[in-house]
């Protein structure tokens, strides 16, 4: 059984998949019974959204203006010549609200409060604090799972909306900018020409499911934690990575929705 | 009444508990010695729910801790406090909102005037005072956080309460401290209590009642004086060895200050 996978046999590995599966699933039954119940969370859950979102908004708007910036530069380059201006202002206006603005967000928030979430759970896990939770007969999903879950939901489309909004100004600023003969006139033409309203809903769907996706992971990971400070470098580890692996397929798995309206 | 029945725990290849059958009665302090590493946590973590038999049960106010419904299980951790090796206190949360979790239930969603004014009450059980509630667990000495730790496990007026290595990492005054608390406690409030320790000191001044944990059993259980008089040579060894790194000349236990 033993191999290159830190000695452990494919048939361990699966087993072992399937074990956090299965645990993973209960975590997310646990929290849908507590959600009915929002007098158990609501407060903790409006506390988290706010320092979540306060916290973060400063680096997802920069890191909205890059995108923005990077794609009309890189459309004005590869298009001049070949295609009207106007293009840049469809293209930007796509890329930033079906792609950049909810990725870009999901990047930030990933690094910013995944780790955060993984960290602080993990750390609690094993100073026994969690244990004091279930020994005071308080339940952790609806003290500290639930809360934090609810308020990714809350504030990554929030989140998703604003850095769509900076993407867009950013592009089109820097585009008048770099691209020579582009006016605002055509980036609104190229806009408003493309533009369908079911795109700023996917964005801010994608944004929610991606709030769901990262908050959860987090939160079942910091629960998992074991063995020390050792425990909680791990934990904050496995969720940078589980949860940039579940950005990308789910930014895959959505494409169909896009299509869908 | 507390009752262990029959209990085996392993975590993988290694067997931690291995049948242990113990009686803790209504209102006595029980004592529970062992070596390091023998499993006296893990004993007091199956009381109250927070590990899983891998065979057997432990029975709490007639409730099966192996079988109990969720329900049930938060009705028995209502009458539990557990005082924890390292306190764990929530360091997020200032003392007041620490106090509060275990005062309130789980529909309180603020600190009340209500809950403030036991929060005092419950800090001068203690011996701390009111200037503390406002402070964070960092800001604490371990002494003090450890009874910020007891003043949280019998916030909620528990019947029962469960002591993991109550005096570890605190300095000889300190600790004395904490064996007369648990002392008080446990006449004033007449709680039933297990005082996990490997201090002979703690054990032989707070326990109604001593048992020796070894080799995943419970080894003996006796009166302190009977434990002194063991025939037993592993009990002997253990006494023996503890006497000698505590006093040398013989303990004189708050029991026998007490009947004396």
């Amino acid at each position: 059984m033993v191999d290159g996978y830190g000695g452990l046999g494919p048939l361990t590995l699966v087993l072992r998949g399937l074990n956090s599966v299965g645990r993973a699933t209960l975590l997310a039954v646990q929290i849908l019974r507590v959600v009915p119940r929002p007098r158990l969370y609501l407060n903790a859950a409006l506390q988290q959204a706010y320092l979540m979102g306060v916290a973060s908004l400063p680096l997802v708007l920069f890191m909205a203006f890059l995108g923005g910036a990077v794609t009309s530069q890189q459309t004005g380059t590869q298009f001049s010549g070949g295609l009207p201006l106007w293009v840049i202002g469809s293209v930007l206006a796509a890329s930033v609200l079906t792609e950049l603005g909810p990725v870009l967000t999901g990047i930030v928030m990933m690094a910013r409060v995944g780790a955060a979430i993984a960290a602080e759970l993990a750390s609690m896990k094993v100073t026994e604090q969690i244990d004091a939770l279930y020994a005071m007969g308080r339940d952790p999903v609806a003290f500290l799972v639930t809360p934090r879950v609810v308020a990714g939901l809350m504030v990554f489309p929030l989140l998703t909306i604003l850095a769509d909004g900076m993407g867009i100004l950013a592009g089109w600023g820097v585009g008048l900018l770099s691209v020579d003969g582009l006016t605002s006139a055509d980036v609104i033409y190229g806009m408003r020409y493309y533009f369908r309203p079911w795109s700023l809903i996917f964005s801010v769907i994608k944004g929610g499911i991606f709030g769901l996706a990262i908050t959860f992971v987090a939160c079942f990971v910091g629960l998992e934690g074991r063995g020390g400070a050792e425990g909680v470098g791990r934990a904050t580890t496995t969720t940078a990575v589980a949860t940039t692996l579940l950005l990308m397929v789910l930014d895959v798995l959505l494409v169909p929705l896009l299509k869908a309206f | 009444m507390i009752e262990y029945r029959n209990l085996h725990k392993s975590f993988g290849d290694l067997k931690v508990l291995q049948g242990v059958d113990l009686l803790v009665e209504e209102g006595e302090t029980l004592a529970l010695l062992g070596p390091s590493g023998t499993g006296k946590s893990v004993l007091l973590k199956h009381a109250i729910g927070l590990l899983e038999p891998d065979q057997g049960d432990v029975v709490v106010d007639g409730v099966s801790i192996a079988h109990a419904t969720p329900d049930e299980l938060k009705r028995v951790r209502r009458n539990l406090g557990y005082v924890f090796q390292n306190s764990a206190l929530f360091d997020s949360l200032t003392v007041a909102e620490n106090l509060w979790l275990a005062q309130c239930d789980e529909s309180s969603t603020r600190l009340t005037s209500d809950c403030r004014a036991d929060a005092i009450e419950l800090l001068g059980r203690v011996n701390l005072e009111p200037e503390v509630l406002t402070k964070y667990p960092a800001e604490l000495s371990g002494g003090m956080r450890k009874r910020v730790g007891v003043a949280r496990a019998i916030a909620s007026r528990p019947r029962y309460l469960l002591w993991d290595e109550p005096t570890t990492g605190l300095d000889p005054v300190n600790a004395d401290n904490v064996d007369e608390l648990i002392f008080d406690l446990g006449r004033s409030l007449g709680v039933t209590s297990i005082v996990v320790t490997h201090d002979l000191d703690t054990a032989f001044d707070v326990g109604d009642r001593i048992a020796l944990l070894f080799d995943g059993r419970i080894r003996a259980v006796a009166p302190p004086a009977d434990i002194l008089k063991s025939e037993d040579p592993v009990v002997r060894q253990f006494v023996r060895r503890n006497r000698i790194h505590t006093d040398g000349s013989g303990l004189r236990t708050k029991n026998e200050q007490t009947h004396a």
